[in-house]
């Protein structure tokens, strides 16, 4: 999806220069249309043009947390409209009495984007897909009214004048290169953030939300970011699109243009800036070319979104992505080289311990966790069995902060961890896989791997806006981390296959690649040997044995009894939230009751 | 151990599946397993945690998309879908009591019988809700204020009133008290005096066996062993079979 | 004034309470909330409009022909916007299937119809001097279809076995499917239903909200916020929620202007939803890791 859509993908490694230039070839096409149409000298040509720009300035923000983000923010043509009156407002003096010079009063109605963004935004941060929707389409109703009933301000029904910026970007080419300018730097912007740690941290918040918070990412911080910069830009379009429309009425801003911007990203393919910004100018300039068909454009964007979301779901990038259907190979090996761990791991820390004592929980009325002690030392592979609903995952998500226990404690070498921030867990360097693996579908290994290590990074967003040095220095790091920790896991020869397209195993393997970017003091194993062939299943064992044996201690939910009297150190056997038995292997393989409940099981 | 042919004391086979497999998305748990039920057979489903018995019956009672044969009292049912192998006479009770808390006692069983005409629908409730006089006694309450063994035998009366020819019973005993299983059990007891089929998922292997006439064990998504309950050794035998041919020293039991 | 605020308020909350039963509906059958609740009380008063006033159908009959029309719509939604993506892994694409379906309609709407909003005929002959005249129809109308609706429904579900099966699939579809019930076909009724109560708040408050293509998107809107308040599912909370909803604006429109009331309505909602995102009536859910 990302291939050949950004130029700055750093990630795609791939296809070499080869694929960064057939991205680049595609931009610098664009851009010298761009910059030549003038040459033309045809002003229908160059308002249409000019729309164009102004509405990708608006749709590029919005393609990051549509596209990467995955928050159907469907009534972003609000921030348009606030844009749009705040600037043509101010510039004419109708607030304070005081006449604002044009390019100031743009940047004053960016900010009210970004503003009004962030407000909108909030509910994304607790809640998805359709309440999040709908208070984007109640703003924009709501937006609309205000600017008919607030005549002081928007000159109500009537409308009120645009701003004309003075020289050097007046009314005409010179207003063209402006906007021409500001859409060559969204695009720029925004192309930074989708190649860089946060890009990818997006795009895992939309398709592994959990995995994203086990990695320590941070969904509100990153969300709230996103916001700031959709909305300011979507403010700026509107600045502009004021002057362009020279007079503004509320009909000017109809929900149509929302559902525009909206198809525009997903014609597009989300994940993808080349994408969006085709699809976006495509059905700006479409219409101007079919004019029996102006009055039907939006019942035909309405049906084309219809068709995309039953049909190809992807967008039309996805249909494009030819290198996905190359075959793999049939018969791959999973080799893992644990000989690689001590590059991969930190042998720094010292040993630690992490200590659960007499932890109670209950889901309404049911205990699921009664009163369990349990400790896991650095160095170890502690194995953790028992029936159905014992609750072993139920532990595992105490340990990672999904689950605030009713009564007990949960420390980290005698100091308490906090609870219901799951995403600070990774900060401790306590990392986990998952009973189902999560993955990005169509992100490559490398990134799913790298995904890992987003708190890794010391580049701030704004610096990877800018793609300042720093961000150059995170990216290189992460990727040289992740292929070490995939060669590892032994997928390197698979880093650049769409993770959807992997089999079951090597999704296991993948995830553990993945929560070894951590460098995990601990680490939490949700049956990793699930689905895997017996032969796999001994390399996992020898893997697990050598990452414990590296420093890390390793906590093993599994229901092969095989692999855990293997490898483990000690094994816990719960049965309805308790402790059924404590002990070394053979312990527990001797011991009486746990042979009924286990076999029982 | 693979599978043998159905013996001959089995009478001619009520339910036949063979090389089923199923699984959820790209995880495959079921690989192509062969299974034979004969009329009023009760045959217990044995087998370690994530081996595949819910899926299994899943599989067969078309909540789950599979491939492979089933047939069923003469009939094709592989590709049928919950209503369909419900009608022919296949019945199952999914795990965990999953009864609809907010109706009735007497509601939750009717909607059993969603369907059958008036008639027939009262006549087989009353005779669905006369193996738990526990329940029937609530019939008026509804489900949430039952006990979770109440809500088990209730998910069970459920399942008679189809007057199936198999039921298929995933885990009864789960969180029951041994009072209560035993009493779920005399059901399946009198299930089978009536000539009813039953395939019993259980937890409790003594129980399991005693009830039954023939196991089956599943491990890793494929049948490990078949047996008749009388044979000798079979604890031993599950045993091997569930944790594999590598498996060391036998556990001591 | 006050009677105005309350008589008017009262309806207009009677017809965001029917579309938050709308939603309701469909919820229910299929965890999907459909941006076509908005859409089937936008056609109630345009299609009315078009039967009676154009077409000079009787009241009766176009009443009727209007409910036919919702519930076709409400099972084509089902077959072509709901159906194909319960199917698909990534579920909230229904925000997007129902949503290009209800612009669509919303868009031929606008050609064929119009974008101004025209007047909708009064329904029934009643003398202005007589006892039911001393309110107006269009006030009592919708707190009618209201009351009816809620009524109806609580028969549907206490007292008939279809009934019990939609709020046994509400409640577990899981249980549902493996007790044998219909699932789909039960779905599509629902559906059906949903689609003939959209209509009826769209038709029983046309007088008051006139024959609008625009009323698509308030409804749409104004019919979610007694969702959101009330607890999604619960028709209770959506009544409740839709009646304080019609007052409070009512009441900021008369006494502070209606900037005012639009803005505030937003501000609550989105308070709400951040504080208690499972409505102000709404039991919490566990989290699923």
């Amino acid at each position: 999806m990302t291939d050949a859509a950004s130029p700055i993908s750093t990630a795609k490694a791939p296809a070499g220069w080869l694929g960064r230039l057939e991205g680049s070839w595609s931009w610098i096409a664009l851009g010298l249309v761009g910059l030549l149409l003038p040459l033309l000298d045809d002003s229908y040509f160059g308002v249409i043009a000019q729309r164009a720009y102004i509405y990708w300035i608006l749709s590029a923000g919005l393609n990051l947390v549509v596209g990467y983000a995955g928050q159907i923010a469907i009534g972003w043509v609000a921030m348009l409209t606030l844009g749009a009156y705040t600037t043509a407002a101010l510039t004419a003096g109708r607030v304070g009495g005081v006449e604002w010079p044009p390019y100031l009063a743009l940047i004053a109605g960016g900010a009210m984007g970004a503003v009004f963004g962030v407000i909108v935004g909030l509910p994304a941060l607790r809640l998805r897909t359709f309440y999040f929707a709908m208070t984007t389409l109640g703003f924009a109703t709501i937006v609309t009214q205000v600017a008919l009933a607030w005549k002081d301000v928007t000159g109500g029904g009537v409308g009120t004048p645009g701003p004309v910026f003075p020289w050097p970007f007046e009314p005409g080419w010179g207003f063209y290169y402006f906007c021409f300018g500001l859409a060559a730097l969204a695009t720029w912007i925004t192309a930074n953030i989708g190649s860089s740690r946060y890009g990818r941290a997006l795009v895992a918040i939309r398709d592994a939300e959990v995995a994203a918070e086990a990695s320590g990412i941070s969904k509100a911080k990153l969300l709230v970011a996103v916001f700031l910069l959709a909305g300011a830009l979507g403010g700026i379009a509107g600045g502009l699109f004021s002057s362009l429309q020279s007079y503004i009425t509320p009909d000017a801003f109809t929900f149509e243009m929302s559902v525009l911007f909206f198809i525009g990203i997903l014609i597009g393919g989300r994940g993808s800036i080349l994408g969006p910004a085709l699809g976006t100018i495509i059905l700006t300039v479409l219409p101007e070319f079919a004019a029996p068909l102006v009055q039907w454009s939006t019942f035909l964007y309405a049906a084309l979104l219809l068709v995309i979301v039953l049909v190809i779901p992807g967008g039309i990038a996805d249909l494009l992505d030819y290198k996905s259907r190359r075959p793999l190979e049939q018969h791959r090996e999973i080799v893992p080289r644990p000989e690689l761990l001590s590059r991969v791991l930190d042998a720094k820390g010292g040993p630690s311990v992490l200590t659960l004592a007499n932890i109670e929980l209950h889901f309404g009325g049911v205990r699921a966790i009664d009163g369990l002690d349990l400790e896991i030392c650095s160095g170890e592979v502690h194995g953790l069995i028992g029936p159905n609903g014992s609750g072993k995952t139920t532990t595992l998500n105490v340990i990672s902060g999904y689950y605030r226990p009713s009564a007990g404690e949960l420390k980290l070498n005698g100091a308490d961890l906090p609870f219901d921030r799951p995403h600070a867990r990774a900060g401790y360097r306590i990392a986990r896989t998952f009973q189902t693996p999560r993955l990005v579908g169509a992100a490559s290994v490398l990134e799913n791997v790298m995904i890992g290590g987003t708190i890794d990074g010391s580049g701030s967003f704004a610096e990877s806006m800018l793609s300042l040095p720093r961000h150059h220095r995170d990216e290189k790091r992460l990727k040289e981390s992740a292929a070490r920790a995939l060669a590892t896991v032994g997928l390197e020869s698979l880093a650049d296959v769409r993770a959807d397209r992997l089999q079951h195993s090597e999704l296991r393997f993948m995830e553990i690649a993945r929560a070894l970017m951590l460098r995990p003091a601990f680490l939490l194993l949700d049956e990793p040997a699930a689905g895997l062939s017996a032969e796999e299943i001994r390399r996992l064992g020898a893997l697990i044995k050598a990452i414990s044996r590296g420093g890390t201690g390793v906590l093993l939910v599994e229901h092969h009894a095989d692999l855990i009297f293997d490898i483990c150190d000690r094994v816990t056997v719960l049965n309805l939230g308790k402790v059924l038995a404590a002990g070394t292997p053979a312990e527990i393989r001797s011991h009486r009751e746990v042979v009924s409940a286990y076999l029982g099981a | 151990m693979p599978t043998s042919a159905p013996r001959s004391r089995t009478p001619e086979p009520l339910l036949q599946v063979s090389g089923l497999s199923a699984g959820y998305g790209k995880i495959g748990v079921l690989s192509g397993v062969d299974l034979t039920i004969g009329s009023g057979e009760v045959v217990a489903l044995l087998g370690p945690n994530g081996a595949g018995k819910s899926t299994l019956l899943k599989a067969i009672s078309g909540l789950l998309p599979r491939t492979g044969r089933i047939t069923f009292a003469g009939q094709d049912m592989s590709k049928a879908d919950p209503g369909e192998t419900v009608r022919a006479g296949l019945v199952h009770v999914v795990e965990g009591h999953r009864v609809f808390t907010q109706l009735s006692v007497i509601d939750n069983v009717m909607l059993a019988g969603y369907g059958l005409p008036r008639d027939k629908r009262t006549t087989q409730v009353e005779e669905a809700l006369a193996f738990f006089p526990d329940i029937a006694a609530k019939r008026h309450d509804r489900a949430v204020t039952l006990s979770g063994g109440q809500q088990q035998m209730l998910a069970v009366a459920q399942g008679l009133v189809r007057r199936p020819r198999l039921l298929m019973l995933d885990e009864p005993s789960a969180g029951l008290s041994p009072v209560l299983v035993d009493r779920v059990l005399a059901a399946v007891a009198r299930l089978r005096e009536g000539g009813t089929a039953v395939l019993l998922v259980e937890q409790l292997i003594e129980k399991a066996l005693a009830a039954s006439d023939r196991v089956y064990a599943l491990a890793r998504g494929s049948i490990v062993l078949e047996a008749s309950t009388g044979e000798d050794d079979l604890p031993n035998r599950l045993e091997r079979a569930y944790f594999g041919q590598d498996a060391h020293a036998p556990l001591a039991s | 004034m006050f009677v105005s605020i309350v008589s008017y308020g009262l309806a207009v909350g009677a017809v965001y309470a029917l579309i938050g039963i709308t939603y309701n509906v469909m919820f229910s059958a299929s965890r999907v909330f459909s941006f076509t609740a908005g859409m089937l009380g936008m056609l109630g008063g345009v299609l009315g409009a078009l039967f009676i006033n154009k077409m000079g159908m009787n009241a009766v009959l176009a009443f009727v022909l209007v409910m036919a029309a919702g519930a076709v719509l409400g099972v084509i939604t089902e077959i072509l916007t709901v159906r194909p993506v319960l199917k698909s892994i990534e579920q909230h694409l229904y925000v997007l299937s129902t949503l290009a379906f209800a612009l669509m309609i919303q868009q031929v709407t606008a050609i064929e119809w119009g974008t101004e909003a025209q007047p909708f005929p009064v329904l029934i002959p009643i003398d202005p001097n007589s006892a039911l005249g001393l309110i107006d129809q269009k006030f009592w109308l919708p707190v009618l279809a209201c009351i009816v609706t809620i009524v109806g429904l609580e028969l549907l579900y206490r007292k008939t076995l279809i009934g019990r099966a939609f709020l046994a699939i509400a409640e577990d579809s899981y249980a549902a499917r493996a007790l044998g019930l219909p699932e789909t076909r039960l779905r599509i009724a629902s559906y059906a239903i949903a689609g003939v109560i959209g209509a009826l708040a769209g038709f029983t408050g046309a007088q008051m909200l006139l024959a609008y293509f625009g009323n698509q998107a308030i409804l749409n809107f104004y019919g979610f916020v007694p969702v959101a308040l009330g607890g999604m599912g619960s028709n209770r909370g959506a009544v409740i929620g839709g009646i304080a909803l019609g007052l409070f604006q009512q009441a900021a429109n008369f006494l502070v202007g209606g900037i005012f009331a639009s803005v505030a309505v937003f501000a609550v909602f989105i308070v709400v939803l951040l504080l208690r995102p499972e409505g102000l009536a709404g039991a919490a859910a566990a989290r699923r890791v």
